[in-house]
């Protein structure tokens, strides 16, 4: 459970907010609510009941505040009482934030009524407190109790951030020159600048206040927030290295175990169908809390349906009842059941432990066998004898070098895992952290040919050859990786604490955007996100002639496209090199047999010497694909017959012969839909859909005659 | 419901994790064909020895009995993949009834004792009779006089791959035998063998050899096998692997040095994805190949099985989509894509949905290098992917990849790159790490190929924030030194942890109980667990020094103890002082540290209604209750816990 929360933004809504300056195209007032709108936005979107907030408007043309009867309290309206706020009132709320037609209203009044909301709202409780007062500092203000409400505010601990249009800051580095002149107003005289120092003198005030130029902050808001996730504890117990029941001196240290890397992932999308007519309309809905008017969508349910062989039944299978159904296992292909009672027969028994197994040299270890997230081991609060004891192992795990591998089983009965420890110190904070490590099953065993020589057909092994680089090539890689060191620039690059997950925070960004502007179009991927996605340009401009003497030497040539699907293939050859299609002779002569149909027609293919000859062979080819289907009991033949389409499809591309698998395919596409194949023979036409083996374009094989599109419209239609 | 939602999540889930060449129609499957030859020579058990280690398999029977080995594990590694077992030189014939009627006729001395199929436990159990009870009842095992006709056998293995194994992304026929000459006369059967050699290499079924020699005989496989295989031609791979054969010798027995070069081959190599560009630097790409070398093996999930018939059979499910408001079936193209947010749906088109997922194509990007040590021990997200230079896209690949990877070896450098490896994947930041050269004896991890690894970083949104729980007590110089003797004798074998010593307790009971289930043999009582630590033996190596270590550390626990007594308000009573927190930390007083005597006397006082919740169940944690109920219970679970323990 993260923190509870209560906000309050102040937004001066003053007529002089609808102006717009220094070039922005935008109002002042618009300006600065995309800085507000991003904070609500993500309130939101967080969707918790705990996270609460207000909005007041100042400078409004009404008054509504519980202080009104006071005064110095007009103009100042509350448009949204302290709450947890859904997306209906998100609606609402922009719907009233426009300009008003007044000067008049008081900043530091509205901070009061402000502070008064999140007292009566938050009382005593564990709240985290906030104040955002956005102004363009036009209004008058009263600035005599600034100490009085300062006082206030830090005994309630609230956290007050005032950010001005236009304001000067010199850390930001803006000023704005020629201040609207001194202006006076009907009741006093006040300036402009007098104002922001009396807001100033506020925030200084205040112990948690800040005070900040408009521009700034909305430069940050770029900037993706990282949400913060409450620690996890995934192990609290003994870390052992012995039998602590067997041997009474084995060690025995009170840990805690929580994460320290756990993956975040992108906001998921539901998957919802638009909202059938009558089953539901707008004004039905209202009734449920949670469902709001403008939702033209509807959530979609699985629901799953069973299926058995059986041979007397049509295409061979049968529908089953869930409930006739037992849970268990497969084996192979063979059925295992296992009874309710013994549903945990094949669970391992294990009791809850973490002991260490052994320990091994750091320079014995490669990071590239870790498999997956990290957790961070210290020993229980307050325990000093385990504090000492964890202190001795991280200490010594440093001084030798070592890791240690240990067995986590993190509750009774859940499945050992084994992870490396390693030790980790700072001045006042020792610790392990652990990452998982994998079993002899998690590690499949796929030979690669040797990298630093090649070995020959006849088994000589060399140091020399085109598939290894030369000194040359050796030396102009070395020189380009020294050159591009990224640990060494003023500060490192693309640090981990600055590399922000991209497709997580494209989407908040997005989602967020779209609740509050509706119809705007989806924008542009934010600079930030996309920093690391090339090397930085400054350094490859001072190192680009390392660069292009890399690229001459690794002369790396692009395959042309066409000749991946060359018209002939080379002779293929047995390691021995003997001409098989020799001693083949005439003996085949382009029949295609259905015993050994793909290999004959490709042989087929390879010997024909005339056009004739390739329609002969795919007119063979054709037949047989018929014949499996029409043959076929159910689906038993039809991946078999797949098989044939897809090689006949890939062998006539090769060979610039689209048209003769054209034509086959439209009329094997009649013949499918039409039932003359053995009956309704849809389920293949799906099969033929799913693996894209329908029409050759000329995309893929030029002397075709039919288009892309025309292509993906023979899959849809029927 | 909910159950069986989840699972179909988790399905979806997977689907990103799947292995897919994206331009082919085969399914992504794999057949194995295994064909051992029948000879006298096969079932020529070693000369008799004394000695106990002694090898008494014959050729035959080992290649069985690896046979039962691999099909044992490929029912756990590759549980939707086909495996089968055709005999050759035998005196009878069998092959499997197509309904055809042409029987064993076709293919003379060829006995097909184990279908091409996804292992079934009858099976399982037929091989495991012949292996383990040297039961041959049907006299399978009798070799033919007269010659076998190999073309005969790799037309069989062709069959066999047509009707049962057809359109497998992946066929392989592996050949165990020990005649590297068995046409030697006979031209012509030679010829007929290449060529159904060469139907093989068309129809996409690779064949490994698996040649078993004996005492100081070679194999050569120049003499005929030279015509039959083919290098492989899917892999892209520049450079060719070596054909190992199997013998006893070398205190390795002929079986174990079967399994294990079988082993090598077991896996299909199966491309995660298939030339992607590798862009080393600005104007310079490569194309490699990725793989999941690295991958965490879980038992497979349940399945429901249907009992009404003859036999159990699983039932498979197919999902339909139902609409929440109106209960009506949903069609696939009616299906959207929305986000869920402040309790509303926020909607965009698919165009839209593809271009908030679209960061470019897919690509691997060196950014730039650093230093090895520049990566933090603690940066591990996600397994790393291997990946190898493919010349199918760019002809100098393999040089330059291999010019990088010597380079990061030598220097002990990282690349950093911007990966995107399929098309509308997330895209990751990863460090490109270099394994060392398997017969390299400083390498740590010779079980693994050598080459580069993408190992993805953790981005900022990854981490979590820890709560340092404040000043800590320290050890002394004396106590890590004490420590520092028990970690030296604890080193593991070879210094290095290696994981194919350690099977997967968990997963391994699993399918041991299944396996037990399946054949109707006795449940065993107790699982084999190799990760167990070697108590007796830590014991024995560093018992003495934890006793020195632990009597050192009572000592300094005990001024510990005092020393932070002394600074602690004995005013504070209940209210222990609040750890420091780190900037997100709450501030949530703890109860774990409350001792006994403050808890004795809060239970007397009645101040322990007055303790919140959390604190209740730090204190219950601690003890090591249970925390769960509401605050009465937990307040009643303390004070009988204090009553039973004063």
């Amino acid at each position: 459970m993260a923190d509870k929360e209560a906000t309050v933004f102040i937004l001066d809504l003053g007529s002089s907010m609808a102006q717009s300056h220094h070039g922005r195209a935008e109002s002042d007032l618009d300006w600065s609510m995309r800085f507000v709108w991003d904070k609500i936005t993500d309130v939101v979107s967080a969707n918790r009941k705990t996270l609460c907030v207000g909005v007041v408007g100042l400078r409004t043309d009404e008054t509504n505040n519980k202080l009104q009867d006071n005064d110095g309290y007009e103009n100042i309206s509350v448009l949204q009482e302290l709450g947890p706020l859904p997306m209906s009132s998100l609606r609402s709320l922009q719907s009233s934030i426009k300009p008003s037609k007044t000067w008049a209203g008081d900043a530091i009044s509205a901070v009061v009524v402000a502070v008064d909301m999140i007292d009566t709202f938050a009382k005593k409780l564990k709240y985290i407190r906030r104040i955002y007062l956005i102004t363009d500092g036009q209004g008058a203000m009263d600035a005599d109790d600034v100490e009085d409400i300062a006082k206030k505010m830090n005994d309630s601990h609230i956290q007050l951030t005032v950010l001005g249009v236009d304001f000067d800051d010199p850390e930001y580095g803006f000023k704005e020159e020629d201040k609207p002149p001194t202006k006076v107003s009907r009741v006093q005289k006040y300036s402009i600048a007098e104002n922001e120092k009396s807001l100033r003198s506020l925030v200084d005030a205040c112990e948690n206040g800040t005070f900040a130029t408009m521009a700034d902050a909305v430069d940050r808001l770029d900037t993706p927030t990282v949400k913060s996730v409450k620690p996890y504890k995934t192990y609290d117990g003994t870390l052992t290295l012995g039998d602590p029941e067997k041997f009474p001196a084995a060690m025995q240290i009170n840990v805690e175990r929580y994460f320290k890397t756990h993956v975040a992932r992108p906001l998921g999308a539901s998957t919802v169908v638009v909202k059938s007519e009558g089953a539901g309309t707008q004004s039905t809905e209202t009734a449920d809390g949670d469902q709001m008017e403008g939702i033209e969508f509807s959530g979609v349910k699985q629901a799953r349906t069973y299926k058995v062989n059986d041979p007397d039944a049509p295409g061979g299978k049968r529908d089953v009842e869930f409930d006739s159904l037992a849970k268990g296992f497969e084996y192979g292909r063979t059925a295992v059941h296992i009874s309710e009672s013994e549903h945990n027969i094949t669970k391992l028994e294990t009791r809850k432990s973490f002991t260490i197994v052994g320990f091994i040299p750091w320079d014995k270890y490669e990071m590239f066998l870790n498999l997956g997230e990290t957790c961070v081991t210290h020993a229980r609060k307050f325990d000093e004898k385990s504090e000492v004891a964890l202190s001795s192992l991280v200490r010594a795990l440093l001084e030798v070098e070592s890791y240690a591998i240990a067995r986590i089983v993190t509750k009774d009965g859940k499945d050992p895992l084994l992870v490396l420890l390693a030790p980790h110190a700072e001045p006042d904070w020792e610790c392990l952290y652990d990452v998982p490590l994998p079993f002899a099953e998690d590690i499949r065993s796929y030979q690669f040919p040797p990298l630093d020589r090649v070995i020959t057909v006849s088994g000589q092994t060399l140091t020399k050859h085109r598939f290894l680089p030369s000194d040359e090539l050796e030396k102009a890689m070395s020189n380009y990786v020294d050159a591009m060191d990224l640990s060494t620039e003023p500060a490192e690059y693309a640090p981990i604490d600055d590399s922000y997950n991209p497709s997580v925070h494209r989407i908040n960004n997005a989602v967020k955007s779209r609740a509050v502007h509706p119809d705007a179009p989806v924008g542009p991927i934010p600079e930030i996100l996309m920093r690391f996605s090339s090397p930085p340009q400054d350094l490859i401009e001072k190192v680009q002639s390392r660069v292009d003497s890399l690229i001459e030497t690794a002369e790396v040539k692009k395959v042309p496209p066409k000749v991946k699907g060359k018209r002939r293939r080379d002779a293929v050859k047995p390691i021995s090199g003997l001409d098989v299609d020799a001693l083949l002779g005439e003996e085949r002569k382009g029949q295609i047999s259905p015993d050994n149909a793909v290999p004959d027609f490709k042989n087929a293919l390879e010997i024909a010497a005339s056009e004739e000859a390739l329609q002969d062979a795919a007119k063979q080819m054709g037949a047989i694909i018929r014949t499996l289907v029409t043959d076929s009991f159910g689906d038993s033949k039809y991946a078999q017959a797949i098989e044939c389409l897809g090689v006949m499809r890939e062998e006539l591309v090769n060979m610039d012969e689209p048209k003769l698998f054209n034509a086959f395919m439209r009329d094997l596409k009649k013949n499918l839909l039409s039932g003359a194949l053995g009956g309704d023979r849809r389920d293949f036409w799906f099969k033929v859909r799913w693996s894209r083996l329908g029409l050759i374009d000329n995309e893929l094989s030029e002397p075709s005659d039919v288009t892309p599109d025309e292509a993906s419209e023979f899959y849809k239609s029927r | 419901m909910a159950d069986r939602n989840n699972e179909w999540k988790k399905e979806e889930d997977d689907e990103a994790d799947q292995e897919i060449d994206e331009t082919s129609y085969k399914a992504q499957k794999d057949a194995i064909l295994l064909a051992i030859e029948v000879s006298e020579s096969m079932l020529t058990p070693p000369p008799a020895s004394d000695s106990k280690k002694a090898d008494r398999d014959s050729p035959v029977q080992a290649a069985l009995k690896c046979a039962y080995h691999l099909m044992e594990q490929r029912i756990i590694s590759n549980p939707k993949d086909m495996m089968g077992i055709l005999l050759f030189g035998t005196e009878k014939s069998k092959f499997h009834d197509d309904g055809s009627g042409r029987g064993g006729l076709g293919y003379p001395h060829c006995y097909l004792f184990i279908d091409l199929d996804v292992p079934a436990a009858d099976e399982v159990r037929a091989l495991k009779t012949l292996v383990e009870e040297g039961e041959d009842d049907d006299e399978v095992l009798k070799p033919t006089g007269e010659t076998v006709s190999m073309s005969n056998v790799l037309f069989c293995a062709n069959q066999i791959f047509t009707t049962k194994a057809a359109n497998f992304g992946s066929r392989r026929l592996f050949i165990v035998t020990d005649n590297d000459d068995p046409h030697a006369s006979d031209k012509a059967a030679r010829s007929a063998a290449a060529v159904r050699a060469k139907d093989l290499y068309d129809l996409g079924v690779t064949i490994d050899l698996f040649p078993i020699t004996r005492g100081d005989s070679t194999f050569q496989v120049d003499k005929f096998y030279d015509d039959i295989i083919y290098q492989d031609p899917v892999s892209g791979e520049a450079n060719t692997t070596e054909v190992r054969s199997s013998k006893s010798g070398d205190g390795l027995s002929l079986l174990n040095s079967l399994i294990s070069n079988v082993n090598s081959k077991q896996t299909a190599k199966r491309a995660l994805f298939s030339n992607l560009p590798f862009e080393i630097a600005p104007g310079l790409r490569i194309s490699v190949k990725g793989y999941n070398v690295v991958h965490r093996q879980t038992p497979a999930r349940t399945c429901y099985i249907w009992l009404d018939g003859e036999k159990p059979q699983i039932a498979s499910g197919e999902t339909t989509r139902i609409a929440e408001d109106s209960a009506r079936t949903v069609e696939k193209q009616e299906i959207k894509k929305a986000y869920k947010f402040g309790g509303e749906y926020v909607y965009f088109t698919p165009e839209e949905q593809k271009k908030l997922r679209d960061f470019g194509s897919p690509i691997i990007r060196i950014i730039g290098f650093k230093p090895r040590k520049a990566l933090p021990v603690w940066a591990s997200v996600k397994k790393s992917t291997f990946i190898f230079p493919s010349e199918e896209d760019y002809v100098g690949s393999t040089r330059v990849y291999t010019a990088l990877w010597q380079k990061l070896l030598r220097d002990e450098k990282m690349g950093i790159a911007w990966c995107i490896t399929r098309a509308n994947a997330q895209p990751v930041l990863a460090a490109i790490l270099p394994s060392k050269e398997q017969s390299d004896e400083d390498c740590a991890t010779p079980y693994l190929p050598s080459g580069l690894w993408i190992y993805p970083l953790p981005f900022v949104d990854d981490l979590r924030d820890i709560n340092p729980p404040g000043k800590l007590a320290k050890s002394s110089n004396e106590l890590t030194d004490q420590m520092r003797t028990i970690v030296r004798q604890l080193q593991l074998p070879k210094a290095m942890y290696n994981p194919t010593k350690y099977p997967n307790p968990s997963l391994q009971w699993h399918y041991r109980i299944l396996q037990a289930l399946a054949l109707e043999e006795e449940v065993p009582e107790k699982a084999e667990d190799a990760t167990l630590p070697k108590f007796k033996a830590i014991s024995k190596r560093a018992g003495g020094y934890l006793e020195d270590w632990s009597e050192t550390l009572e000592q300094e626990a005990t001024q510990a103890q005092q020393a932070r007594a002394i600074k602690r308000d004995p005013e504070d009573g209940l209210h222990e002082r609040p750890a420091k927190r780190s900037r997100a930390g709450s501030e949530k007083p703890s109860g774990a540290g409350l001792g006994m005597p403050q808890l004795k006397e809060a239970v007397e006082s009645g101040s322990i209604t007055k303790m919140t919740v959390a604190q209740l169940k730090d204190v219950l944690a601690a003890k090591g209750l249970s925390t769960s109920g509401r605050k009465m219970d937990l307040v009643e679970r303390v004070e009988q816990w204090v009553e039973e323990n004063t």
